[in-house]
């Protein structure tokens, strides 16, 4: 099983609560950044390209629990910078537990294995590392030998702990499919709970154009990954998500779904692209016009688009909005389970 | 490979060094947008004579102002565009160079020198 059952009812409940109250822009994930600072400096990260006194703020964990129940979202994924730099990020996690929050606290796990201690196991916090595929992979990725290792071992002593583990991957063009594969093979064979991918996000701006995926290019590479997919991989995606990378289900993307917090204040609209900050999530959700975004929308930052934080809302709210979805997502569900 | 999905959009040329004195409201709101979009500290210099360097991190075009923070301050100035009679780019620009483009026509060696320097960076603030 890739998520606790306690957590899918946290999130079904959740999600059929604001169904039946009607309510379309409805959160899913708080994307809550508590600093940027970093301890790697991966080229073309633009979370890290800051001043160093705008790097050297902190978000309190007061400010971080107030905007856990501003948005209201059954789960927390806590991004950066690396969060485990953060002096009090064990309390911030701790508020959030009590607050019944599932996290994700995403790290490059560089001060994981040195950090253990701070956190108890529960069944609220996962640890999601980022991991770009195998050692040259990734390595190559984040700019720095010898992080793989670092990482892997991190992620070992964390399971040994009994704490949950998950990876993240983010696949750009010129991704192996071979490699990735085998990259599969070697987290579930370390045990981690499940593994979260998306595409490098493309958009018109971007530097570096050609190693970003377009739309097309993300449907091939997925399907030729997933076309000898086997039975042991276990993925922390809902299994219309995995469908959608592969072009076999189109979706728009629901950018109010993972909303984002940070030292600026509410970010609009997305995630991924920064139009500006407003101070409630309220306001981020009133008074931004939606109309303007996703693929469908005809918005050029949008088109090539496939990222999970826009899409995974989308398959999830597909699953609950209609017989035809969740009929689409039991499916789903048996082929990749 | 580029490491991240949070790419910051890409400047043809940066601004660093750059000083606008806006003639009218429009040319103001311009330079406004490009400070927004800057990733270094501008120097602005009110009409009141006032002069203040910081981090422009928002701009709202219908009530036209923006919030900045100022070096030092903990928390943010909101400020009129009416008050704002200059713009100066005088912070470093810490996108420009860094993207994976860049990255990789480097030398093995200069990127070597480079993780190394970023590795030991960290180590001194007790990241590492």
């Amino acid at each position: 099983m890739a998520v606790p059952l306690s957590q899918m009812w946290a999130v079904s409940s959740y999600v059929i609560k604001q169904k039946l109250k009607r309510n379309k822009h409805y959160p899913l994930v708080l994307m809550l950044e508590p600093l940027f600072r970093c301890n790697l400096s991966c080229a073309g990260c633009g979370k890290i390209q800051y001043p160093d006194h705008i790097l050297n703020k902190r978000l309190t964990p007061e400010q971080c629990w107030a905007a856990a129940e501003e948005c209201g979202a059954p789960m927390v994924s806590i991004p950066g910078g690396e969060p485990l730099i953060h002096p009090e990020i064990d309390k911030i996690v701790e508020g959030l537990i009590e607050r019944k929050k599932y996290i994700y606290l995403c790290t490059n796990a560089l001060l994981l294995k040195r950090k253990l201690d701070l956190f108890k196991p529960s069944k609220y916090l996962t640890f999601s590392v980022h991991m770009d595929g195998l050692k040259e992979e990734h390595d190559m990725a984040v700019c720095r030998d010898g992080t793989y290792e670092i990482a892997y071992e991190a992620m070992k002593e964390a399971l040994k702990r009994g704490f949950r583990v998950t990876t993240n991957t983010t696949l750009f063009d010129g991704a192996n499919p071979e490699h990735v594969q085998k990259f599969f093979d070697e987290m579930m064979k370390l045990n981690v709970e499940g593994m979260m991918l998306s595409p490098g996000y493309s958009y018109q701006k971007a530097p570096d154009q050609e190693h970003f995926l377009h739309r097309d290019k993300t449907k091939k590479l997925f399907s030729e990954i997933f076309k000898n997919r086997k039975r042991s991989w276990r993925f922390n995606l809902s299994p219309n998500f995995i469908e959608f990378l592969q072009g076999k289900i189109d979706y728009d993307c629901t950018p109010w779904g993972n909303p984002t917090y940070n030292i600026f204040g509410w970010q609009r609209p997305c995630y991924l692209l920064q139009e500006g900050y407003v101070k409630t999530f309220k306001e981020l959700i009133e008074k931004t016009d939606w109309s303007q975004y996703g693929q469908h929308s005809g918005n050029a930052k949008c088109r090539d688009c496939m990222v999970h934080c826009g899409y995974e809302a989308t398959s999830v709210n597909d699953t609950f909005g209609s017989l035809s979805g969740f009929v689409r997502t039991v499916k789903s569900t048996i082929a990749y389970s | 490979m580029p490491q991240d999905i949070k790419t910051h959009g890409h400047r043809e040329a940066s601004l660093q060094g750059r000083n606008f004195q806006p003639a009218s409201l429009q040319e103001t709101s311009e330079a406004i947008d490009q400070a927004f979009d800057y990733r270094g500290d501008v120097t602005l210099t009110l009409k009141d004579n006032q002069v203040m360097e910081g981090y422009l991190f928002n701009r709202d075009t219908d009530q036209q102002q923006v919030e900045v923070f100022v070096k030092g301050n903990s928390t943010p100035l909101t400020l009129n565009y009416s008050q704002i009679v200059g713009i100066a780019f005088t912070g470093e620009d810490t996108a420009n160079g860094k993207s994976w483009e860049a990255w990789m026509t480097k030398k093995a060696s200069e990127r070597t020198a480079e993780a190394e320097q970023a590795r030991q960076a960290a180590i001194a603030r007790g990241e590492l």
